[in-house]
């Protein structure tokens, strides 16, 4: 050991450096969150009185100007059904090309086509499913209606399909190769190896994808303003106009009336309560399998 | 009276006369039972064998026969074939993209290659226990036994009885007997490998292939499972693909040295590790190379 | 590159030059005691049986080589039948050894001035120098790895067979000196080792060939004519 100290020291100008760095992430971060922070605080200031209203979720709104402007009711119900008729549609065949691509496609130029046009979907402005469901299904009254419900679910759908084809894909890849030929190899057909091995073992991180999309097919305004337009009463109808909760926001918080913007912001509340319960429950259906 | 010469071994008192019992190689175990129950044998027989991945002559021209009761060990050094020569004769080989096979493999002189032969069903017949354990995750102890006939669709009318002896028979059912319901992936390496060779058991097959079966596992759990193998014998004819030697030695009637695609040497175990008759077998089990 | 197991290759090497340099203590031993012999001479032979330590120690060694090249080495096929075979050949210098000092100690008993019989001690001097060469014949052999040459081992003991069966005879015949029967009587004992040292290169012998085939054949009993021993 020499009589200095045995290790070099730490230059203050590395010192200085160091501390520069941190304090401009520390910065970069805090402005990041700012806005969140802000969105969150509004939307709880502003939306709750709007839930403490007595008959906000127990009434239709009643189109008025004037007097009462009713409740959200019938736009939480129209969100439900649509939202749910997406999901039959988009879910299972989702899941189906993602397994087309993973089992039998794999590396053909036929599959990687598919991919590349999903990617692509995945970056198409979600108005543009707006507006070619209503060039193909409104505007010819197909069906026998204009703007129906059931159109925006298929729009909706039209969103939802490559998110569901992106994020099933990933998890049927992680699946190991291994397990597939342990079923192959005991003699079973590849139909079997899909769905006994590989289904069940990918099943939570199919289901969680799932749940994100349809999280993303609750708040998506630009396709139903197309396809759907709104309602003010309650109805099961697929096959006509109904009211949806990111339609209702739309019209009402550019109303002069204060009474109505609060509802606006209510129904906003709840938009994003309901996202976030369905990603609470991915997380943690997602790290309750993990855990296992 | 002149008295008789005298030779050293007189002076000696062993009375082991040394060395290795006369030239005549020893006469094949399968003699004895050649005669006895052959109709509980499976043989299988590779001829001309050809594989290719793309356009990479993988094996080349390969002839081998494997006695039905026995166990044959394939040796040799990375990238020599032994695998893939494996593959092909539960034809697995071809589930690989760009991969194909000619040539002609026969269970019981019946062509597995046969454009009209369903291949589950040869799958069926010629099981395979793989390098790294792979139980099903998602599936209980006794579902992974069961897996086999859940998996080919066969209807099994007593599945309890089948689960408990395919554990019996690999030493496993007194380790789970009181955990039949647990999830797979929770046992050991070595009981999990047990599982797995299980598994293969009860859709009883006629063959099983081993692809370095014991590779992943720690020593204790590999005596075991060679013990295992030596039962096994008695009821399936068991190939080995094995890069350790001594494992070969230990465990296989005979041994089929392979290198570059190629057979260089089919023997009886005890030959090719005592005097190889040829130079190259010689100097990878002596380990010169490889 | 170094090949493969080289350390092990080399180690194998060493025990086979140990093994092999006992065949040439063995021949100064043989020297030795065949010349306290000649001579009479008991301080000779007193050495002879003095050294025979450093050959038992010799093969102490060599075994404990092999066991321990044997327990970490897990030698297979050629290198096991060298292993096998330095056994044998270790075993064979050891005994040759001690047949050395029955000949030595036979020198003291024989009487210091005790009458000789010429022929017979010729035919023991040319024992001795077939027995010297054989010996060095088969040290030859197996370092060489020579089949041919392990095979004329067998010829050469012949002759040492029919030497001794000569000095039987003689020895039967040498007369009624009581003192010369009496050393006569000796030198069928030492004629008996020298047969013996010779029959243990035949052992080494037999052990070269099978190092070379892997088929071990014992060399015929000398007392019947050998067979036409081809290498397979």
């Amino acid at each position: 050991m020499s009589a200095t100290n045995a290790f070099p020291q730490i230059s203050a100008r590395r010192r200085r450096t160091d501390k520069v760095m941190r304090a401009s992430l520390l910065a970069a971060t805090i402005v990041a969150l700012i806005p969140l922070i802000l969105i969150i605080y509004y939307l709880i200031h502003k939306g709750l009185s709007a839930w403490t209203q007595s008959g906000f979720f127990t009434t239709d709104p009643t189109g008025s100007f004037f007097g009462s402007p009713g409740g959200i009711r019938s736009a939480i119900l129209g969100s439900l059904e649509i939202v749910a008729l997406a999901t039959l549609i988009s879910i299972p065949i989702g899941i189906g090309v993602a397994l087309y691509l993973t089992e039998y496609g794999k590396q053909s130029w036929f599959a990687n086509t598919v991919r590349y046009f999903v990617d692509v979907m995945t970056g198409v402005p979600s108005i543009m499913f707006g507006l070619f469901i209503y060039i193909v299904l409104v505007i010819g009254r197909f069906g026998g209606s204009g703007f129906a419900g059931w159109k925006g679910a298929v729009a909706l759908a039209l969103l939802m399909l490559p998110i569901v084809i992106r994020s099933s894909e990933v998890v049927l890849l992680l699946v190991p190769s291994s397990l597939r030929e342990a079923a192959l190899a005991l003699g079973a057909p590849r139909w079997r190896v899909v769905f006994q091995v590989v289904l069940p073992t990918s099943a939570t991180g199919l289901l969680t994808g799932s749940l994100l999309a349809i999280a993303r097919g609750m708040g998506e305004t630009a396709p139903l303003l197309f396809t759907v337009s709104t309602a003010f009463a309650l109805t099961y109808d697929l096959n006509a106009q109904m009211n949806t909760m990111p339609f209702l926001i739309y019209t009402d918080i550019t109303s002069p009336r204060a009474a109505i913007q609060t509802i606006a912001w209510g129904t906003a509340l709840t938009l994003v309560v309901i996202v976030l319960i369905l990603n609470l429950v991915a997380r943690l259906i997602a790290s309750r399998s993990r855990m296992a | 009276m002149i008295p008789p010469d005298t030779t050293s071994k007189e002076q000696s008192d062993m009375s082991t006369a040394g060395g290795l019992p006369p030239e005549r190689p020893q006469a094949p175990p399968q003699a004895s039972k050649a005669a006895a129950a052959d109709k509980t044998g499976h043989a299988v027989n590779v001829k001309d064998l050809n594989a290719y991945y793309g356009a990479q002559h993988a094996i080349k021209g390969v002839t081998i026969d494997f006695p039905a009761n026995e166990v044959t060990a394939l040796i040799g050094p990375s990238g020599s074939g032994k695998s893939t020569v494996v593959r092909c004769i539960n034809r697995m080989h071809e589930e690989i993209p760009g991969a194909r096979a000619e040539g002609s493999v026969t269970l019981d002189e019946l062509d597995i290659y046969d454009p009209n032969v369903d291949v589950t069903a040869v799958r069926r017949l010629i099981g395979m226990v793989f390098q790294k354990p792979n139980p099903f995750p998602t599936m209980s102890i006794f579902d992974n036994v069961a897996a086999g006939l859940r998996l080919t669709g066969t209807r099994s009318k007593d599945l309890k009885d089948l689960v408990h002896r395919s554990l019996q028979s690999v030493g496993l059912w007194d380790e789970v007997k009181d955990r039949l319901s647990e999830p797979g992936i929770g046992l050991s390496g070595g009981q999990q490998q047990r599982l797995c060779i299980a598994r293969t058991v009860a859709v009883e097959p006629e063959v099983i292939l081993m692809d370095e079966p014991a590779s992943a596992l720690d020593p204790i759990s590999t005596l075991k499972i060679e013990e295992l193998i030596d039962e096994l014998k008695e009821r399936y004819t068991i190939v080995i693909v094995t890069h350790n030697m001594q494992q070969a030695a230990r465990v296989a009637n005979s041994t089929v040295f392979m290198l570059e695609g190629e057979v260089i040497e089919h023997d009886e175990t005890n030959k090719i590790f005592t005097n190889p008759s040829d130079e190259r077998t010689e100097r990878y089990v002596t380990g010169k190379f490889g | 590159m170094q090949e493969t197991r080289h350390q092990f290759h080399e180690q194998l090497r060493q025990l086979e030059a140990q093994a092999l340099d006992g065949l040439d203590l063995v021949i100064q031993q043989l020297d030795r005691s065949l010349e306290s012999i000649s001579y009479q001479d008991v301080e000779l032979a007193g050495m002879v049986v003095a050294d025979d330590d450093r050959i038992d120690g010799r093969y102490l060694e060599v075994h404990q080589g092999i066991l321990s090249l044997l327990a970490r080495q897990a030698p297979v096929a050629g290198d096991l039948r060298i292993v096998a075979a330095l056994l044998h050949v270790i075993r064979c210098v050891e005994r040759m050894g001690d047949q050395c000092v029955n000949i030595a100690k036979l020198v003291p008993l024989s009487g210091y001035e005790a009458p000789k019989d010429k022929d017979i001690l010729d035919a023991i001097e040319r024992m001795g120098r077939l027995a010297r060469s054989q010996v060095s014949q088969a040290k030859q052999a197996f370092a060489g790895r020579n089949v041919e040459l392990a095979q004329d081992l067998v010829r050469q003991d012949m002759e040492i067979n029919r030497l001794n069966r000569e000095i039987f005879r003689r020895a039967v015949e040498v007369g009624d000196n009581l003192d010369l029967r009496e050393w006569a009587m000796f030198m069928i004992l030492v004629a008996r080792c020298l047969e013996r040292v010779g029959d243990n290169t035949v052992d080494i012998a037999e052990q070269t060939v099978f190092v070379v085939t892997g088929l071990f054949r014992e060399f015929a009993d000398a007392s019947s004519p050998p067979e036409a021993a081809t290498a397979p």
